[in-house]
């Protein structure tokens, strides 16, 4: 009972974040819009941190999450009188942060590629087998991924997009997206096995 | 070390993945880019860029308000002395040709020749403030026939006078070939 619990409360709060966006945001959004940097500086303060550990997880280094977290705000400054409801900040920054943490790795030659349609068929289940496991070393197993893997592993698990949205910003079949996913997470309870 | 889904183990220690938010540098960056961005802006750009929407749509309106002016304008002087008066019309066309005419005979003549200075000229190409005074007390006296006749004496002055310069001129030079209307018209 408990993770549906948990599972409720997130929706809500999604919903109740972009269905009613609190005045204070509305009046920041508003303040961003005439090109306050005071701010610009509070729209930062209160988003950046999230921000930082999306690009961290994403691109894997502190020097490439900062530059790619950099540039993603400035898109944000310059952009947000597009803007149109002030309720959806949180939702637009991430989309925004993802796309340039996208584009980072395939400057760097990260490919997004298809997978066999037979093969996602053979494809193991791990859904129903239990996972025991600590914070550090899950999060070791995940930083050892290959970079496609940890890539779809991170916008479903962590920036909880659906494989649907994942399978849109990479450009590859829902299937491929459903395959990786649970082929990154087999690799992770291996690692995250041997090491217990 | 309990046994759980991997999602769930994940759910339940998410704020264990979290890493403290970024160095200030990022801000400071940031900071610099935005500074460097407005003093390279002008401020007319930058009001431009926020309200460009809202500018565009007022210069859509200015453009079409002064099109459909210029427009009205247009029909108004067409329409104008054509609804008050057709037979009128027909005169001025009439008359406007012949004039055109007239003038065009005596541009043929070398400035020594007309013996007119340019202002004197310009005179002769007659801009014509009194026709256009009569047309107007026209359109707010449709029925005044004195109106009416006034403005095509004013006409047959006008030829008059240029049909005198004309002739002056053929005295002065005979020699010179001025066209009348049949040899045009051949």
């Amino acid at each position: 009972m408990q993770p549906f619990s948990h599972l409720i409360v997130f929706i809500m709060q999604r919903l109740t974040d972009n269905l009613n966006p609190t005045p204070a945001t509305d009046q920041l959004v508003a303040r961003c819009k005439k090109g306050d940097v005071r701010a610009f500086k509070e729209l930062y303060d209160t988003y950046s941190a999230a921000m930082y550990n999306i690009c961290l997880r994403m691109t894997g280094n502190i020097t490439d999450a900062e530059d790619t977290l950099q540039e993603a705000f400035m898109q944000v400054f310059g952009n947000i009188g597009k803007l149109e409801q002030a309720g959806s900040v949180t939702a637009w920054i991430k989309r925004i942060v993802v796309n340039h943490c996208l584009s980072h790795l395939r400057r760097k030659k990260v490919y997004f590629e298809e997978v066999d349609r037979v093969e996602v068929e053979e494809e193991p289940s791990v859904d129903e087998a239990g996972f025991t496991g600590t914070v550090n070393a899950v999060k070791e197993a995940i930083a050892a991924l290959p970079v496609g893997y940890k890539t779809v592993l991170n916008l479903y698990l962590f920036e909880e997009y659906s494989h649907k949205e994942i399978a849109g910003m990479l450009d590859i079949s829902e299937s491929t997206v459903k395959t990786q996913y649970m082929r990154a997470k087999e690799k992770v309870r291996q690692m995250v096995s041997q090491k217990l | 070390m309990s046994e759980h889904n991997f999602e769930d183990f994940i759910r339940q220690h998410r704020a264990g993945f979290e890493e403290q938010g970024p160095n200030a540098r990022v801000w400071k960056g940031l900071e610099q880019q935005l500074k460097a961005q407005q003093t390279h802006t002008p401020k007319v750009v930058q009001l431009l860029k926020r309200h460009w929407l809202k500018a565009a749509a007022v210069l859509v309106l200015i453009v079409n308000s002064v099109m459909i002016y210029q427009f009205l304008q247009f029909k108004k002087q067409q329409q104008d002395l054509g609804t008050i008066s057709p037979e009128l019309q027909e005169a001025k066309l009439y008359y406007t040709s012949q004039i055109e005419q007239k003038l065009e005979d005596i541009r043929q003549y070398s400035p020594e020749a007309l013996g007119l200075d340019s202002t004197a000229r310009k005179e002769l190409e007659l801009r014509n403030d009194t026709y256009q005074l009569l047309e107007k007390e026209l359109e707010a006296n449709p029925g005044n026939e004195r109106i009416r006749s006034a403005m095509v004496r004013y006409y047959q002055m006008k030829l008059d006078l240029l049909d005198k310069i004309l002739e002056e001129l053929q005295a002065k030079q005979p020699g010179t070939k001025t066209f009348n209307h049949h040899e045009r018209e051949i």
